[in-house]
C-alpha cells in the first residue's frame, strides 16, 4: 500500500498529458485527486503513528548488495508525507489554473506528479539506496521543472546550476550512505535507528562530512545557497512546492533522520549550528535587498532552512520540538505566500514590491490568504508561527549560556518578520498603483490552496493540544530517537522567550518601516561582494580551462611524446625498485665456455649497434639480418633447434619484406634528433637496459620451478606419443594456441588485402584531406 | 651463462628504446624488429640455459633420460615468433600505406588527428 | 606445496569445450573465402552472415554454460565467468557489425574485410577470456590487437585513419612488449605459465621482487588494452581518427575482453598477491577516473569526448577489481554489461549525425536536437544520465555496485574519489543534455537511419531505462560468474 502511494505518482505522471488533454480545463482538479487520496491515506495512519507504532514494507531488489525497495513510516516520515501530498494536491490544482493555455501544460503536470512521487519516496524510504535513488530523482525532476521555460537563458543556467549542485552533492551523499551501510552493518534505516549512534566508528568522520555535503547542497546552506534564488526562474507553482515547502527540506529531513545515528557529537553540535546560523543571517540580509517578491521569499526560505539546521544541530528536546514546529509552520505559510505571489503576478503582471499596493480591494480572497500566511510567518499570536518562535527562543536560551545563538535567532527572525510584512501585508494595503495588467481576483484554483494553508496556520495554533499530540510529538520523538513530549502553550507564560518575541516584533517593524533605507544600504554593501553564484560560473569556466590545458599538455597528438611518456613511466617503475632493493649487479662472473659462444653474443650486439648507426636503408637491412641470424644461432647453441630453424626462416622472410617495402619508398634512416634530446633519450635507454639486466640477473639467481616442464616431459610420449617435446607442446598440449596463431597470420594477410588492394587506383592526397578539415573547423 | 645473456638482452633493450624514441618512423620500425628479438632472447634466458641438448625423448624411452633444454620457453617463443612476424608484416604494409598518404616518416609531422581545440586555444 | 593435476589430453572432449572458438575460426575462413571469391558486391551478405554467426555462437555459449572445465593441458578454461564475458563480447561485436552498415555504405567503405576482421578480433577476445595460461593469454591478446590495428587504419582513403592505425600500432607494440616481458618474468620466477600451477606456486612461495615486477608489467600491458591511465594516450587520437563504426566497436567489446582478462589473472592465480597488485590497480583506477573526468570537459568532438569517457569508466570498473572480492568481480561484470549497452546506444546516435554534406561529430552539432529529433534526443539524454550515474538508470547501479564492493573491501577512499570524479564527469554529460534540449537548433540531420539502427537504439535505451526493474537476473548471473572465477 505504501509502495502504491509512492509509485502511483510516477504512473499518473506518464499519463498526465493525456488526462490533461481529456479533461481540460479542469485537469488541475482531476489530477489533484491522486495527491488528495494519498493525503487521506496518510491521515488515517496518524493515530497509529501517534501511539508510537511504525509501519514497514519491503521488497527485494538487489539483495546481495543490500538493496531492497523498502519503506518505513514513523512520526518524521509521516508528517513529511502529509505535507508533500497535502500541499501537492493544492499545487496541482493551482498549476491547473496558473498555466492555463501554456503549450506544455500537460507535460508540466506530469513533471509535478513525478516530483511528488520522488519526494514521497525520499522521505518514506527505509533502505539507504532507495533513499538515494529518490533523492536524485527529486534533483532531476527539479531540473526539468526549473528549465521548463527553456527559451529563457536564465532558466537554462538556473536549471543546470541547480542540477550540478544538488546532483553533485547527492553523489557525495551516496558515498556517505555506502559507508554508513557498511559501518552500521545494515542498509535499512529502521535497523540503523534501532542500533543507535555510530559516533565511535572509525568511519564516522567521512560519513558525517559526506552526508553533510548532500544535505547542505540540497537544503541550500551557505556556501551552496546560490542555486535556490536562481531556481525562482521556474513557474511559481514549482517555487511554492519544490523550492519552499518540500524538496529543499530534503536536506533537513536527512539531518533529522540521521540525528539518532550521527548526532550528539561535538562536531555535529558545532558544525550544524554555525552553518545554520550563518545561512540564517545571509538569507535574511540578502532577501531584504530584493524587490522581487519571489526573490524575497526565496532568500527567506534559505534563511529558514538555516534556522532548521541550527535547531537540529543544537539537538536538545526543546530544540527538536522547535525545529518540528517551525518546519510545519514554514511549509504552511511559505507555500501559501508563494501561491499568493504567483496569483499577484498572474493578475497584475508584476512581482515588484514597490509597484504593488492596495490590492486588497480587488483581490480580497488572495489578500486574506496573504495576510494569514504573512502573520504566521511574522510569528503573531495566535498563529502556529507564534508558538514556533516561542519554543525556538526557549531552545536557544536553554541550550547554553553562549548567547550568540539567541542573538542570531533574534536578528534573523526580526529580519524575516520585515520580509513577511513586505510580501504578505504591504501589497494589499494603501493606494492601488498602476500595474502592467488590470488586477483582478483569480479563479478558485489560484486562491483556495493558499487560503486553506493560511487557515491551517491559525487552526494548528489554536488547537495546540491536538497539533502537539498528533503532529509535533511523534515527529520530534522520531528525530530525537527518544520520547520527546514538549507541552505547547497557546497562552504564553510571562517569561524571557515572550520578552524576546516582543523584541523581535519591535525590531521587525523598525526594519519594515525603514525598508527603503535598509535595502539601499544592503544593496550598496553587497553589490561589490564576490558571491558563490558568480563564483560557480567562474569555477566552471576555470574547470574548462584546466581541462583544455591538461589535454593540451598530455594529449599533444605527437607520437614521439606518447612514446617518451610511456617509456619514462617504464623507466621509473623499473628503476626505483631496482635501486631501492639494491638489485644492481656488482660483478659479472664470466663463465668458462667456448670462445665461439662469446663470438655469437658479440655478433648479436654488433648487429644491433650497426642498426643503431645505420646510415642507409641497405645498411639497416643488413644489420637486421645479422642480429636476427645471430639470435637464431643462440637458440641453436642452447638446445633449441626447432626455434633456430623457425627463426632463420622468419628472419629471412622479414628481411625480404622489409627490403621490398623500404627500398621502394624514398625514405632514409637518419636520426633526426639534435644532440641534447639524443643525450636525454640515451640516458633513458641506458637506464632501462641496465634495469632489465639487473632484474634478469636477480631472477636468474633463484632456482627455477620446473613443475610444468616436468609435466610436459613426463606426459609427452605417454599421452601424445611424440618424442619432440616442443612439438608435442605445440600441437597437442597447446593446439589451441596454434589455432590462434593461424588466425593471427590470417589477420595479417587480410590486413594486407584490405590496405594494399588497389581497386579504384586513386588515393586521396593528404593535402586534399587537410583542406576539408579546415573547412570543417 | 645466464648473466652474460642478461647483459646482451639489456643492450638490445637499450638500443630498442633509443630507436623508439627517435622521431623517424623508419627507426621505430627497426626498434620494433629489435624488440621482438630481444624479448625472445629474454624468455629463452628466463627458462634456464642448457648447452646443446634439445628436448627430445630418446627412442625406446618414455621420458627424457638426461637433462634436456627446457621445452616450455621454446614453445612460448615459437608462438611469439610467429605472432611478431605477422605483426611485423602488417606494420610494413601500414608503413607503405602511411607513406603514400602522409608523405613523411617524421612522427611529429603526423599530426593530422591532433585535436583542433589545442591548436587555436591554450 | 600442493600439487596440481592438469587434465590429460582428450582431443574429443577438448574440441567440444572449444567448439565456439573452432566455429568462429572456421567460419571466419569461410567468410573470407566467400568475400574473396564473390567480390565486394557480396559484402552485405558477409556482414549479415557474420552478425548471425556471432549471435548464434553467443546462444551456443549460453546453452553450454556449466561447471568449470579445463582443456588442452589446462591452458584453456570454460566456466560461467568466461560464458558471461563471451556473451557480452559476442553481442557487442554483432551490434558493431549491424551499426556499421549505414556508415560504410555512405562512405563507400563497404568491404567484406570489415566484418571478417571483427569476427577474428572477437575470436581473439574469446581466447583472452578463456585463457588459463600466459601463452594463451598473449596469443589471444595479439590476435585481437592485430585485428584492431587493421580496423583502425581501415579507411585507406583517409590520412587520419592511417595515422590512427600507426599510432595505435606503435604504442600497442610497446605495450605488447611490456606484457610479454611481464609474462617472462613471471615464468622466470615460477617456472610455469599455467594459471592453475601459478596459483599454487604464488601461494606457497615467499615474496620475490622479480615476481612483483612481472605482475606490474603484466598489468601495464593490460592497462594499455583497457585505456587506463597512464597508458591511455592512444585512446583519444585513435577514437577520433578511426572510422566511427570502428570507434564504436573499440569502445565496447575489446574493453570487456581486456577487463575480463584482468579479472581472470588477478582474481584467480595472482589473488594471493592482492596486497601488491591492489596498490597498482588503486593508482591506475584513481588516475583514470580523475583524468577521464577532467580531460573530457574541454572537448568539442564527441568521439574524443567518448574516448575520455571510456578512460573514466574503465577507472570505475577497476575500482571493483581493486576490491578483489567476489562482490568486486560481480560488480565489474555488471558494470561492463551496462557500459556496453550504453555505449552501443551512444554510438548509434553518433552514427546518425549525418547531414547532406557528410558526417559531423562536434558536440555543437547536437544543438536543439530535442526539437529536430525528439526521440533520438530523449534516448541520448537517457544514455548521458546513465553514464553520469544518475539513478534510477542502469549506470547508477553499475557505479553503486562497484563502489559498494570497494567500501565493503575497506577501500572507502577509492569510492569517495570515484564519487567526486563522478561529480565532475556529470558536468560534461549534462552539458550534452543542455545542448540538445536548451540550445537553438543546428541544421537538421538526415532522416532514415535504418530499421536495425532504430531497433538497437530503442532496445538499448529501454535496457538502460528499465534496468532498475529488470536488472535482477543480470546481477545474479554476474554473481554466479564471479563465484565460478574466484571459488
Amino acid at each position: 500500500m505504501i509502495a502504491i502511494a509512492v509509485l502511483s505518482g510516477f504512473v499518473l505522471a506518464v499519463f498526465a498529458p493525456f488526462v490533461h488533454r481529456l479533461t481540460k480545463p479542469l485537469s488541475g482538479w482531476v489530477l489533484a485527486a491522486l495527491p488528495a487520496a494519498i493525503f487521506f491515506y496518510f491521515v488515517q495512519m496518524m493515530p497509529q503513528i501517534a501511539h508510537g507504532e511504525t509501519v514497514r514494507a519491503a521488497w527485494d531488489w538487489v539483495p546481495s548488495f543490500g538493496v531492497t525497495l523498502s519503506f518505513y513510516v514513523d512520526g518524521l516520515s509521516l508528517i513529511f508525507a502529509l505535507l508533500i501530498s497535502g500541499i501537492g494536491a493544492f499545487i496541482v490544482a493551482y498549476a491547473g489554473g496558473y498555466l492555463k493555455g501554456h503549450k506544455d501544460h500537460g507535460r508540466f503536470m506530469g513533471f509535478i506528479l513525478a516530483f511528488m512521487g520522488s519526494m514521497l519516496g525520499l522521505v518514506l524510504a527505509d533502505n539507504l539506496i532507495t533513499l538515494f535513488v529518490f533523492w536524485e530523482l527529486t534533483s532531476i525532476t527539479s531540473f526539468l521543472l526549473i528549465g521548463f521555460n527553456h527559451d529563457k537563458p536564465r532558466s537554462r543556467r538556473a536549471a543546470i546550476q541547480a542540477l550540478v549542485v544538488t546532483g553533485g552533492g547527492g553523489l557525495a551523499l551516496l558515498g556517505g550512505l555506502l559507508l554508513l551501510g557498511v559501518a552500521g552493518g545494515s542498509f535499512e534505516l529502521s535497523e540503523l535507528l534501532a542500533s543507535g549512534s555510530i559516533a565511535e566508528n572509525p568511519y564516522y568522520l567521512p560519513i558525517f562530512l559526506l552526508v553533510l555535503a548532500g544535505a547542505f547542497t540540497k537544503s541550500a546552506q551557505v556556501p551552496f545557497h546560490f542555486w535556490l534564488p536562481n531556481a525562482m526562474e521556474a513557474p511559481t507553482p514549482v517555487s511554492a512546492y519544490l523550492h519552499s515547502a518540500t524538496m529543499v527540506k530534503a536536506g533537513v529531513y536527512l539531518l533529522a533522520r540521521m540525528n539518532p545515528i550521527l548526532g550528539g557529537t561535538d562536531i555535529w553540535e558545532l558544525v550544524l549550528p554555525v552553518f545554520g546560523g550563518i545561512t540564517l543571517l545571509t538569507g535574511t540580509l540578502l532577501g531584504l535587498r530584493q524587490t522581487d517578491v519571489k526573490q524575497i521569499l526565496a532568500y527567506t526560505t534559505v534563511a529558514s532552512l538555516g534556522l532548521l539546521v541550527m535547531l537540529i544541530g543544537i539537538g536538545t528536546d526543546v530544540a527538536i520540538t522547535a525545529a518540528v514546529l517551525y518546519l510545519i509552520s514554514h511549509a504552511l505559510f511559505k507555500g501559501g505566500l508563494f501561491m499568493v505571489a504567483g496569483s499577484i503576478d498572474h493578475s497584475t503582471g508584476t512581482r515588484e514590491t514597490v509597484r504593488l499596493s492596495g490590492l486588497g480591494k480587488v483581490m480580497p480572497l488572495t489578500a486574506l490568504a496573504g495576510l494569514l500566511a504573512g502573520l504566521s510567518m511574522m510569528g503573531i499570536w495566535p498563529f502556529f508561527g507564534f508558538i514556533a518562535k516561542e519554543v525556538i527562543y526557549e531552545a536557544t536560551l536553554h541550550h547554553d549560556p553562549r548567547m550568540w545563538i539567541t542573538a542570531v535567532a533574534i536578528i534573523g527572525n526580526s529580519l524575516m518578520l520585515a520580509a513577511a510584512a513586505l510580501v504578505g501585508l504591504r501589497p494589499f494595503f494603501g493606494k492601488l498603483l498602476q500595474t502592467p495588467k488590470e488586477p483582478h481576483e483569480g479563479s478558485p484554483s489560484l486562491w483556495l490552496g493558499a487560503l486553506t494553508l493560511g487557515v491551517l496556520g491559525v487552526v494548528f495554533g489554536m488547537m495546540s493540544h491536538f497539533s502537539g499530540e498528533y503532529l509535533v510529538a511523534p515527529m520530534a520523538s522520531a528525530i530525537g530517537g527518544r520520547d520527546i513530549h514538549t507541552a505547547l502553550h497557546l497562552w504564553p507564560e510571562v517569561s524571557l522567550p515572550l520578552a524576546l518575541s516582543g523584541v523581535t516584533i519591535f525590531l521587525g517593524f523598525i526594519w519594515f518601516w525603514q525598508i527603503d533605507h535598509l535595502r539601499s544600504l544592503l544593496y550598496a554593501a553587497t553589490q561589490r561582494l564576490w558571491g558563490p553564484d558568480h563564483g560557480s560560473d567562474q569555477f566552471l569556466a576555470a574547470l574548462v580551462r584546466v581541462s583544455k590545458n591538461l589535454t593540451g599538455l598530455l594529449q599533444t597528438g605527437r607520437l614521439n611524446f606518447y612514446i617518451t611518456f610511456t617509456l619514462t613511466m617504464l623507466a621509473l617503475t623499473l628503476g626505483i625498485p631496482v635501486i631501492a632493493y639494491g638489485l644492481l649487479p656488482t660483478s659479472i662472473v664470466l663463465p668458462d665456455v667456448a670462445l665461439h659462444i662469446y663470438g655469437v653474443f658479440g655478433l648479436t650486439v654488433v648487429g644491433a649497434l650497426a642498426l643503431l648507426f645505420a646510415r642507409s636503408r641497405l645498411q639497416a637491412i643488413l644489420s637486421m639480418g645479422v642480429t636476427g641470424f645471430s639470435v637464431a644461432l643462440i637458440f641453436l647453441i642452447f638446445g633449441a633447434p626447432d626455434l633456430a630453424f623457425t627463426q632463420f626462416m622468419v628472419e629471412t622472410l622479414s628481411v625480404v619484406i622489409i627490403a621490398l617495402v623500404l627500398l621502394r619508398l624514398p625514405v632514409d634512416t637518419y636520426d633526426r634528433r639534435d644532440f641534447l634530446p639524443s643525450l636525454r633519450d640515451a640516458g633513458l635507454a641506458i637506464s632501462i637496459g641496465v634495469a632489465f639486466t639487473s632484474i634478469m640477473m636477480a631472477i636468474g639467481a633463484e632456482p627455477l620451478d620446473l613443475t610444468l616442464t616436468e609435466y610436459f616431459a613426463a606426459n609427452s610420449y605417454l599421452e601424445a606419443h611424440g618424442r619432440n617435446i616442443v612439438n608435442v607442446i605445440l600441437v597437442d598440449f597447446r593446439a589451441l594456441d596454434t589455432l590462434g596463431e593461424i588466425a593471427v597470420v590470417l589477420v595479417a594477410g587480410l590486413a594486407a588485402l584490405a590496405l594494399i588492394k588497389v581497386r579504384d587506383g586513386i588515393l586521396t592526397s593528404p593535402d586534399a584531406n587537410r583542406v576539408t578539415r579546415e573547412d570543417e573547423a | 651463462m645466464e648473466p652474460i645473456l642478461a647483459v646482451v638482452v639489456g643492450i638490445l633493450f637499450a638500443i630498442t628504446v633509443f630507436l623508439f624514441l627517435s622521431r623517424s618512423y623508419v627507426r621505430i620500425i627497426l626498434g620494433i624488429f629489435l624488440l621482438s628479438n630481444a624479448t625472445h632472447l629474454l624468455i629463452f634466458t628466463m627458462g634456464g640455459l642448457t648447452l646443446e641438448v634439445p628436448p627430445l625423448i630418446p627412442p625406446g624411452a618414455t621420458v627424457p633420460t638426461e637433462a634436456i633444454a627446457n621445452p616450455l620457453p621454446q614453445a612460448l617463443i615459437l608462438t611469439a615468433i610467429v605472432i611478431s612476424f605477422a605483426l611485423f608484416a602488417f606494420l610494413l604494409v601500414l608503413t607503405y600505406r602511411a607513406y603514400q598518404a602522409l608523405h613523411t616518416v617524421d612522427v611529429d609531422e603526423m599530426r593530422d588527428a591532433e585535436p583542433l581545440v589545442e591548436e587555436d586555444g591554450a | 606445496m600442493e600439487t596440481v593435476t592438469l587434465p590429460a589430453i582428450d582431443i574429443a572432449r577438448d574440441m567440444g569445450l572449444i567448439a565456439p572458438e573452432i566455429t568462429m575460426a572456421v567460419a571466419a575462413m569461410a567468410l573470407l573465402m566467400l568475400g574473396v571469391f564473390q567480390s565486394d558486391a557480396r559484402s552485405r551478405l558477409v556482414s549479415n552472415l557474420s552478425a548471425v554467426l556471432l549471435v548464434a555462437v553467443a546462444a551456443f555459449v549460453v546453452m553450454t554454460t556449466g561447471e568449470p572445465k579445463l582443456a588442452f593441458g589446462g591452458s584453456f578454461k570454460v566456466d560461467a565467468f568466461a560464458s558471461f564475458a563471451k556473451v557480452l563480447v559476442l553481442c557487442g561485436s554483432a551490434l558493431a557489425i549491424l551499426m556499421s552498415r549505414g556508415f560504410l555504405h555512405h562512405e563507400k567503405l563497404e568491404r567484406f574485410e570489415f566484418p571478417v576482421l571483427i569476427v577474428l578480433a572477437t575470436l581473439g577476445m574469446m581466447m583472452m577470456i578463456s585463457a588459463n595460461d600466459l601463452i594463451s593469454l598473449y596469443m589471444g591478446i595479439e590476435l585481437q590487437s592485430l585485428a584492431l590495428y587493421v580496423l583502425a587504419s581501415f579507411n585507406r582513403n583517409s590520412a587520419r585513419s592511417t595515422e590512427a592505425g600507426l599510432k595505435y600500432f606503435v604504442l600497442g607494440a610497446l605495450s605488447s612488449g611490456m606484457l610479454l616481458y611481464g609474462c617472462s618474468l613471471i615464468y622466470g620466477f615460477t617456472g610455469t605459465t599455467n594459471f592453475e600451477v601459478l596459483g599454487t606456486v604464488v601461494t606457497g612461495g615467499e615474496m620475490n621482487i622479480g615476481l612483483i615486477f612481472g605482475v606490474t608489467f603484466l598489468i601495464a600491458g593490460l592497462a594499455f588494452k583497457v585505456s587506463a591511465v597512464p597508458f591511455h594516450m592512444w585512446t583519444p587520437d585513435v577514437y577520433e581518427g578511426s572510422p566511427t563504426p570502428v570507434t564504436a566497436f573499440f569502445a565496447a567489446a575489446p574493453k570487456v575482453a581486456a577487463l575480463a582478462l584482468f579479472m581472470r589473472v588477478l582474481g584467480d592465480p595472482l589473488l594471493p598477491l592482492i596486497h601488491e597488485w591492489r596498490q597498482i590497480i588503486f593508482f591506475i583506477s584513481v588516475a583514470s577516473m580523475v583524468l577521464g573526468a577532467f580531460a573530457a570537459i574541454g572537448q568539442n568532438n564527441i568521439k574524443r569526448l567518448m574516448a575520455y569517457s571510456t578512460i573514466g569508466h574503465m577507472g570505475y570498473a577497476l575500482v571493483g577489481l581493486a576490491a578483489g572480492t567476489v562482490a568486486g568481480v560481480q560488480s565489474v561484470l555488471v558494470y561492463l554489461a551496462i557500459y556496453l549497452v550504453t555505449n552501443v546506444g551512444v554510438f548509434v546516435c553518433i552514427l546518425s549525425m549525418r547531414r547532406k554534406e557528410g558526417m559531423v561529430e562536434e558536440i555543437s552539432d547536437l544543438s536543439g536536437l530535442s526539437r529536430t529529433r525528439p526521440m533520438m534526443a530523449f534516448a541520448l539524454a537517457i544514455f548521458m544520465f546513465s553514464l553520469a550515474g544518475i539513478p534510477p538508470l542502469a549506470g547508477f547501479f553499475g557505479k553503486f555496485l562497484v563502489f559498494f564492493a570497494a567500501v565493503d573491501a575497506g577501500l572507502w577512499q577509492l569510492a569517495v574519489i570515484g564519487l567526486l570524479a563522478s561529480v565532475v564527469s556529470a558536468f560534461y554529460y549534462l552539458r550534452i543534455i543542455k545542448v540538445m534540449y536548451f540550445d537553438e537548433p543546428a541544421p537538421v540531420f538526415e532522416r532514415g537511419i535504418g530499421t536495425e539502427m532504430r531497433l538497437i537504439l530503442t532496445g538499448s535505451a529501454a535496457l538502460v531505462l528499465l534496468f532498475a526493474v529488470f536488472g535482477g537476473p543480470i546481477i545474479s548471473m554476474a554473481q554466479h560468474a564471479a563465484v565460478s572465477l574466484m571459488g
